[in-house]
C-alpha cells in the first residue's frame, strides 16, 4: 500500500511538473517572507508610546513570522499573506469570528485576494487586502522605522472589497473601489464603503498617491471619511523624502483625526542609512472631550546584511496633555524610548 | 460514500515516508540542477574598470543594411528602451530580472539594468553589454515585488563585507545572462527570418476531414 502511495504522488508531481513546463504563460509560485524580533526600553521605564507593535518593555520579543505566496496563471494571480506573532495575530488583524475577547481564533490572513488583468491598463482585484491609504504598512519590511506613527495606527489596516485599476498612462493610474467597513474579513451592515487613488507621477522617482475612503462603519452614527496624501520622492541616489498628511472626520460629532509625518532618508552606504521622522498628530474634538495633539521625532538607522537589517532607533515624543507617565506613575507629556529590532527578509 | 483512507490515520501512515523521501531526493535533484546551471561565462572589466560582456563577430552573416534592421527587430522583441541611435551604431537600455532562488522555490530579488550597443564597420560587427547596475526590489503592500529604488547601484560598486557573498551572485547572474542574451543576439542575426520571433509558437492545424 505504501509504495503504491509512492507511486501514486510520485505521478502526480511529475504530471505537475510537466504540467507546469507546458503553461509557457504560467508563472512558478513565489514564496516570500520576513521575521522580526526586537527589544525595546523606555526611558521611564514603562510602556508608554502607544505605538501599533513593539510595545513590551525591557523585553527581547518577537514581532512575527509573515508568509506571502503569489502565483499567475496568465491574467489570473492570487495572493495570500500570513501572518504568525503578536505584530499579526494581536497587532494588526482582526479575530476569524470578529469578537474582541477571542482572541485565539485568528485566521492569521493579511492578504488573500484575485486579480484579473483585463487589459495591459485594467486590473479587477477582489477579497483581503492590505490598505491603500497611508504610508507606512505592517510588514517590517515595507518601512524604514521600526516603530509606527500615529497616523498608521489609527488609520486603516486592511480594506475587504472589489476594485478595479486603471493606468491611463505610465504616469496617471486611478484606482475606485467599493469596500467593507476597515480591517474587517466580513461585514455585519453591507459593502458601505467607497474608495478611489489616484496616481501620480510628476517626474522619475517622485510618486504621489491622494486617496479618499468614505463610508458608514457598522454600530456607527456618523459617517467616516478620510482623506490621504502619501508622497515619496528619491532626490538622488542616496536622499529620499517621504510625506503622509491625513484627514479623517466623522459625522455627527464623532471626531476623527488629523495629522502629517514627514520622512528625511539618507544612504550613506548600500548597506548603511539613517532616517529622520518628524510627526504631528491631532485627535478632533467631540462632545465633553477637546482633542489632543502629540509631535513626535524618531531617528532610525538601517544596517543590512544580506537579508538581515538591524534598526536601531531612539523616539522622543511630546503631547500637548500629560499623555504618558513617568516611572513614578505621575503624568507627564514627554515620553521617549530606545529599540532595537532585527528583521529578516527572503 | 466510502473512502479509500480513514483521512485522520491511514492516509498519513500510507503517504507520508513515501512523501517526503521522493520530495527529498526531488530538492536534491533540483539543487543539483541549479548548480550546473550557475557554470557561467563571467563579466570582464573593461579599460575604465567597468564589468563589460565584448564580442566581435569578424563576419556579415547578411548585409549591413539588413543586419541594421534585424538588430532593431531583436530589440523590439526583447522590449529595450532605445538610448541612442546613429547610421552605424545602435545603443539600447534593457534588464535582467534576478530571482532569488531556494530549491524549487523562487522570487524576483531585483533588476540588473545595462546598456547594449551594436555597432558595424567595414565586414564585422560587434556588441557590448556594459554600465550594469542593480536595483532591488522589496515587497509592497499587496504582496508583489516591485523596485525598492529608481537608481541602481553600479554593479562595480564595493557592496562590503557583509552583502559582498549576495552582490557577486548578482554579478554572476549578469554575467550569466548576459552570455544567454549575446548568444541568442547572434542567432538571430544570423538567421534567414527576417521577422521577429512570435512570443508563443502556433501549431499547425490538423485536418479531420480529409485523410
Amino acid at each position: 500500500m505504501k509504495l503504491k502511495s509512492f507511486f501514486t504522488l510520485s505521478a502526480l508531481t511529475m504530471s505537475a511538473a510537466t504540467y507546469a513546463q507546458e503553461t509557457t504563460s504560467s508563472t512558478p509560485l513565489q514564496i516570500s517572507g520576513s521575521a522580526d524580533v526586537y527589544y525595546k526600553y523606555d526611558f521611564s521605564k514603562k510602556p508608554n508610546i502607544g505605538t501599533s507593535f513593539a510595545n513590551d518593555q525591557n523585553s527581547v520579543s518577537i514581532g512575527m513570522i509573515d508568509l506571502a505566496l503569489k502565483k499567475s496563471t496568465g491574467k489570473a494571480s492570487f495572493v495570500g499573506e500570513l501572518s504568525f506573532g503578536p505584530r499579526g495575530q494581536y497587532g494588526s488583524i482582526p479575530n476569524g469570528d470578529g469578537e474582541a475577547a477571542n482572541a485565539n481564533n485568528s485566521f492569521h490572513i493579511q492578504n488573500l485576494y484575485m486579480s484579473y488583468a483585463v487589459t495591459s491598463k485594467l486590473a479587477l482585484t477582489a477579497g483581503y487586502m492590505s490598505t491603500f491609504i497611508g504610508y507606512e504598512v505592517i510588514v517590517p519590511t515595507g518601512n524604514f522605522n521600526y516603530s509606527t506613527s500615529y497616523l498608521f495606527t489609527n488609520g486603516p489596516f486592511q480594506n475587504a472589497g472589489i476594485k478595479a485599476n486603471y493606468a491611463f498612462s505610465p504616469k496617471i493610474g486611478l484606482m475606485v473601489g467599493l469596500f467593507n467597513d476597515w480591517n474587517a474579513y466580513k461585514d455585519v451592515n453591507g459593502v458601505t464603503h467607497f474608495g478611489a487613488q489616484l496616481t501620480v507621477v510628476p517626474v522619475e522617482g517622485w510618486t504621489a498617491y491622494l486617496n479618499l475612503l468614505t463610508g458608514k462603519a457598522a454600530g456607527t452614527t456618523g459617517t467616516g471619511s478620510i482623506y490621504d496624501l502619501t508622497t515619496s520622492y528619491q532626490v538622488t541616489e542616496k536622499v529620499k523624502i517621504g510625506l503622509n498628511a491625513a484627514d479623517y472626520s466623522v459625522t455627527n460629532d464623532n471626531g476623527g483625526y488629523s495629522g502629517a509625518a514627514l520622512y528625511l532618508q539618507n544612504a550613506f552606504t548600500p548597506n548603511f542609512s539613517l532616517g529622520l521622522r518628524g510627526e504631528y498628530f491631532k485627535t478632533k474634538d467631540v462632545p465633553d472631550l477637546k482633542g489632543s495633539n502629540v509631535k513626535s521625532v524618531t531617528l532610525t538607522a538601517n544596517l543590512k546584511a544580506g537579508g538581515l537589517t538591524f534598526i536601531p532607533e531612539v523616539r522622543f515624543d511630546n503631547g500637548s496633555t500629560a499623555r504618558f507617565i513617568k516611572n513614578n506613575l505621575d503624568p507627564t507629556k514627554n515620553a521617549s524610548q530606545f529599540s532595537l529590532a532585527a528583521v529578516y527578509a527572503f | 460514500m466510502h473512502f479509500k483512507f480513514n483521512y485522520n490515520h491511514e492516509m498519513y501512515q500510507a503517504l507520508w515516508p513515501g512523501a517526503f523521501l521522493f520530495l527529498f531526493l526531488l530538492l536534491i535533484i533540483s539543487g543539483a540542477f541549479a548548480q550546473e546551471i550557475k557554470e557561467i561565462k563571467e563579466l570582464q572589466k573593461d579599460e575604465i574598470g567597468k564589468y563589460i560582456h565584448y564580442e566581435v563577430v569578424p563576419e556579415l552573416p547578411v548585409s549591413a543594411d539588413s543586419l541594421f534592421f534585424k538588430a532593431k527587430a531583436f530589440f523590439k522583441l526583447k522590449k529595450m528602451d532605445p538610448f541612442a541611435v546613429d547610421s552605424t551604431a545602435l545603443e539600447q537600455r534593457g534588464k535582467f530580472v534576478i530571482n532569488k532562488t531556494a530549491y524549487v522555490l523562487s522570487h524576483p530579488s531585483g533588476e540588473i539594468l545595462y546598456n547594449f550597443r551594436f555597432e558595424i564597420k567595414g565586414e564585422r560587427y560587434r556588441f557590448w553589454l556594459t554600465d550594469f547596475s542593480f536595483i532591488p526590489y522589496q515587497r509592497d503592500r499587496y504582496g508583489n515585488f516591485v523596485p525598492a529604488a529608481v537608481k541602481g547601484i553600479p554593479l562595480e560598486k564595493s557592496p562590503g563585507k557583509l552583502n559582498a557573498g549576495e552582490w557577486s551572485a548578482f554579478v554572476s547572474e549578469a554575467g550569466r545572462q548576459s552570455a544567454g542574451l549575446a548568444a541568442e543576439f547572434k542567432a538571430y542575426l544570423s538567421s534567414a527570418a527576417q521577422q521577429a520571433k512570435p512570443l508563443h509558437k502556433t501549431s499547425p492545424l490538423i485536418s479531420t476531414k480529409s485523410w
